[in-house]
């Protein structure tokens, strides 16, 4: 006896004797997932390259197209990033595009109401508020608030059109959300931005640390091109460095835990412990490195009008030893709760001169309220040993977005940037003003507020307009009840592009239908400081169209058609030109838009045709001048810098009242906030709705069981959520961790919006909450 | 089948199998002192994939398929019965199945590929696994079943297949999925990527479809 029904019908559609006949027999009567068939679905499809839409791993895909309708997905074979792999979201991209509520006319807000209404109407309304809010106000009464998922030319013209014809600094992008402290880590020791390594260095390593980054399912096309290269080459470790147990860990041949913060405690007891055995490689120190100390209780910014300064102070090699000596391993087990061996092991794989050691690491390190210390001190690592800018040896930042080093970071749209340099600088300036074609006197020299504060000035009546373009700070801002309500206040004007209705589309008063991903023409820029171009390759549906065109037509009609001239036809190409010229020096030449157009992506500098994978090494970087076998052209004095970055306590750490820990983050079936990837039905069923994931002995205590509702509850706010015991993954005891792409779930009602003071980049990953079983 | 049946039993308990693999144990390889079973048990997949040689995970014999594969359970997901005798000395010793069972490898005996578990941790493999003794039924039954899943669901044209059925106890793709004794329809030829549910999520064919809906 066996399953009755099927026997007969196997028996009968599997007459093949070979069971490989039998699979293709049965393959060619399947239906994808029963959904409808489009009209002349002949089952011709063209391909189409394009970046994937979600995490900053800038994955090649290949968007398959049947008449004006992506689809289907494979990944680009030519593409350097994933050799033709993608991840659950990369493949089912294109469904993103197809939700039943998308966004197609443009609504404004009459007597309360959202009215549909024509698109250029919207447009009108927008140039008049604008108009009349800065003659009210003052320019910087009105603000642009972006993404690291705006294109490349979407950024560009938002910082022309707000910093150079309005002259407002007023721009800035969620991207400072995510890897601020990356930038600013990577201006103070290096004084330039950006990696100086590539993804190759995943196939020389033969040790890879993740400082608190569970790759496994935040960068997992990375993640298993990294445990490829453990099965080829053998002689590879992974080391998993994180506050709580994932998917990462497992896969890892080591996982250390530690205390949330202890991070800067236990990378200077590492950098101790090289120097006690001796393990520095003083040859390429005395010659490439030269070390600072800056100023130490630095605060957390938690208070409107927050303002700090570095004094950054030359220090020589014993003065930094000297600062190492609070961190001897035993002390730092003490803070950390890392064992001195695991201090100890960590130290001998980034001493030992036979290994390449490359550490990865994201928001564990960039969201944190000293996030700049952090990237200081794994490069003070890497720099201590010498490794770094050759294959294998990288201290590698990771990105979170398609384009946040793209757009946000190359093209410089937050408050101090300009697309070369800041607005501090007049050299900057006069460039910035050649280019745009405006007056040097439109560039203001001051910067004005950084996203948490831009949203605080936004509650205190200081900001009167903002226009939200491809994010959704109404789920993402920390310590979210303020930034809502100021949202909502009288006399706000908000304006909202984007391609589903969110909780920020909730609070608008205009609403804009963009084109999304593939509908429109861009580039993007992924970790690697790789370029990635893609066509327009479907139409936006309705009267959607890309963020660009939106900027340009309110700004003609705010009196800049000299500055916008573009035509619809071209004007991708003639931004890119135009943006290009920002960056004319072997140290970040961008490829031509004809190379752009035909390659799955470029990586800058592109000087003579060539990519440089590996920079400040003059084998590969063609702007290394000095004749020495490193040279760190960043900061003036043709070194980097190492940094003594003291450790200190979060600015919110838990205590008798609220006693656990609060860490946020993502899982590997959904991207940000979920407005997209929720809307993907497989990712939607395989992962409903957020949960809170607490330690089994924790949720023994409460006396709660999976699938219990519980309460998080902070000096914020609170949120109930079903508890996850041994799921996804698990926290140690005294910390709860919480994915926060669901609006169901607002988790940032209870975060808090302390930052690191350099980068102005919030700590989602530690606050102090309680628990109730609700 | 029969003729199987008949033969391992005349072989008794010696090493059937000529093991592909070492005999490292099959918790070797995961970060150890962390927790253990969470993620479905997600280590299970990083620590067969460690210890699968590449050519071991892309062998391919083809003479398992779906067919056979059905015909030994009773619903999808139900136990498969032991298609071959066994000697009665198997009975109180489980690890004898797991001496082919644990990682697969040849079995000339029986001229096949031993498929392998997806939860060797599971030692009392009588437990849930039983052979059949008898053909006749003790009396007819009524019994019926509900479909397997079909094959290749994915969601669009090209795009990696749900997971149609549940993990429990199936936490580890690469025993069943991969390699020389994987059933022919369900079988991967990319086990060497190694990170399955990167791109392989669940959709359980047996639980309604969930809508997202603001």
């Amino acid at each position: 006896m066996t399953m009755k029904l099927d026997r007969r019908s196997f028996i009968k559609s599997a007459a093949a004797t070979s069971a490989i006949a039998t699979a293709a027999s049965l393959f060619p009567g399947i239906s994808f997932a029963g959904w409808e068939k489009l009209e002349d679905a002949a089952g011709m499809i063209t391909w189409h390259k394009a970046p994937c839409r979600f995490c900053g791993t800038g994955c090649g895909v290949l968007v398959g197209v049947s008449g004006e309708r992506a689809v289907a997905v494979k990944g680009d074979p030519n593409c350097s990033v994933n050799k033709g792999l993608c991840c659950v979201k990369g493949y089912h991209s294109v469904q993103a595009l197809y939700g039943k509520d998308r966004i197609t006319r443009a609504k404004v807000r009459k007597n309360g109401e959202m009215v549909e209404v024509p698109i250029t109407e919207a447009l009108d309304l927008i140039a008049a508020k604008m108009k009349e809010t800065i003659s009210s106000h003052g320019k910087d009464s009105v603000a642009v608030y972006g993404s690291g998922q705006w294109t490349i030319p979407d950024g560009y013209v938002a910082s022309k059109l707000f910093k150079g014809c309005i002259g407002t600094n007023n721009v800035e992008a969620n991207a400072r959300l995510c890897m601020a402290s990356a930038v600013t880590g990577f201006m103070t020791s290096f004084g330039i931005d950006e990696p100086m390594g590539c993804y190759e260095d995943i196939e020389h390593a033969n040790v890879f640390v993740t400082w608190g980054n569970n790759m496994a399912e935040m960068h997992p096309v990375l993640f298993s091109r990294m445990l490829a290269a453990r099965k080829r080459n053998g002689d590879v470790e992974i080391i998993d460095f994180a506050t709580r147990t994932t998917r990462t860990s497992q896969a890892a041949d080591k996982s250390i835990l530690f205390k949330p913060q202890t991070d800067l405690a236990v990378a200077n007891a590492i950098c101790h412990e090289i120097i006690r055995n001796n393990w520095v490689n003083r040859d390429f120190v005395n010659k490439h490195v030269s070390f600072r100390k800056g100023l130490t209780n630095i605060g957390y910014g938690v208070e409107d009008h927050f303002q700090f300064q570095d004094k950054p102070e030359g220090i020589n090699f014993a003065e930094f030893e000297t600062f190492l000596k609070d961190y001897t391993p035993e002390r730092v087990e003490k803070i950390s709760g890392v064992s001195a061996r695991d201090i100890r092991y960590l130290a001998s794989l980034y001493g030992d001169p036979k290994k390449k050691v490359t550490s990865f690491w994201c928001m564990g390190m960039n969201q944190h309220t000293r996030g700049t210390w952090i990237n200081n001190l794994v490069y003070n690592i890497h720099l201590l040993v010498g490794k770094i800018s050759t294959p294998g040896n990288s201290p590698f930042s990771l990105t979170g977005q398609p384009s946040a080093c793209g757009t946000v970071r190359e093209v410089g749209t937050l408050t101090h940037k300009l697309p070369h340099g800041v607005v501090m600088n007049e050299h900057d300036r006069q460039m910035a003003a050649e280019i745009w074609n405006v007056p040097v006197e439109n560039i203001d020299p001051k910067p004005t507020y950084h996203t948490v504060e831009m949203f605080r000035a936004l509650d205190r009546g200081d900001i009167r307009f903002i226009w939200i373009q491809v994010t959704n700070p109404m789920v993402t801002m920390p310590k979210l009840k303020r930034y809502r309500d100021g949202a909502l206040k009288e006399d706000r004007f908000i304006v909202v592009s984007d391609v589903y209705p969110t909780p920020t589309t909730d609070v608008a008063d205009v609403i804009l239908p963009a084109a999304m991903w593939i509908e429109q023409e861009g580039m993007f820029g992924n970790s690697e400081r790789r370029t990635q171009h893609f066509d327009e390759i479907v139409p936006p549906p309705g009267e959607a169209m890309s963020d660009t065109w939106q900027l340009i037509e309110v700004a003609r009609r705010l009196g800049y058609e000299k500055q916008f001239p573009w035509s619809r036809d071209e004007y991708i190409g003639k931004i890119w030109e135009e943006y290009r010229r920002f960056h004319d020096s072997p140290k970040h030449n961008m490829a031509p838009y004809e190379v752009l157009r035909a390659r799955p992506g470029v990586q800058w500098p592109f000087v003579n045709g060539r990519e440089t994978r590996w920079r400040f090494n003059p084998k590969y970087d063609p702007a290394c001048t000095s004749g020495e076998d490193f040279h760190f052209y960043g900061h003036k004095d043709n070194r980097a810098w190492i940094w003594a970055r003291p450790y200190e306590p979060a600015a919110e750490s838990p205590d008798q009242e609220y006693n656990f820990w609060l860490n946020t983050g993502r899982v590997v079936e959904h991207w940000h906030t979920g407005s997209m990837t929720r809307r993907v039905p497989v990712l939607h069923n395989a992962m409903p709705s957020s949960y809170v994931e607490i330690n089994p002995d924790d949720a023994a205590e409460l006396g709660v069981v999976n699938g219990d509702m519980v309460k998080i509850i902070s000096r914020r706010g609170e949120v109930a959520m079903p508890a996850s015991i041994n799921g996804r993954g698990v926290p140690p005891r005294g910390m709860v961790f919480v994915p926060f792409f669901d609006e169901s779930y607002l988790i940032n009602e209870v975060t808090l919006d302390a930052f690191c003071p350099i980068s102005k980049q919030p700590d989602y990953k530690k606050c102090a909450v309680r628990l109730e079983k609700a | 089948m029969k003729k199987a049946e008949t033969k391992i039993g005349r072989l008794g308990i010696g090493f059937a199998a000529i093991c592909l693999l070492g005999a490292a144990a099959l918790s070797a390889g995961a970060a150890p002192d962390i927790p253990h079973g969470f993620d479905w048990d997600g280590e299970k997949i990083f620590n067969r994939y460690n210890e699968t040689p590449l050519s071991a995970m892309t062998g391919n014999d083809g003479t398992r398929n779906l067919n056979s594969f059905y015909g030994l359970r009773q619903y999808p997901g139900s136990p498969p019965r032991i298609p071959h005798a066994i000697p009665p000395a198997f009975a109180d010793e489980p690890y004898n199945c797991i001496s082919c069972h644990g990682r697969g490898g040849y079995v000339a005996e029986l001229q096949a590929y031993a498929p392998v578990t997806p939860h060797p941790e599971n030692e009392a493999c009588f437990q849930c696994h039983v052979p059949r003794r008898a053909e006749e039924l003790f009396v007819e039954t009524d019994w019926q079943s509900i479909n397997p899943p079909a094959l290749g669901r994915s969601q669009l044209g090209g795009s990696p297949p749900t997971i149609p059925h549940p993990l429990q106890l199936r936490e580890d793709c690469i025993a069943c999925h991969a390699g020389p004794a994987a059933v022919a329809e369900i079988r991967v030829e990319h086990a060497s990527r190694g990170n399955c549910r990167q791109c392989h999520v669940p959709l359980i064919v047996t639980e309604p479809v969930k809508e997202f809906a603001r």
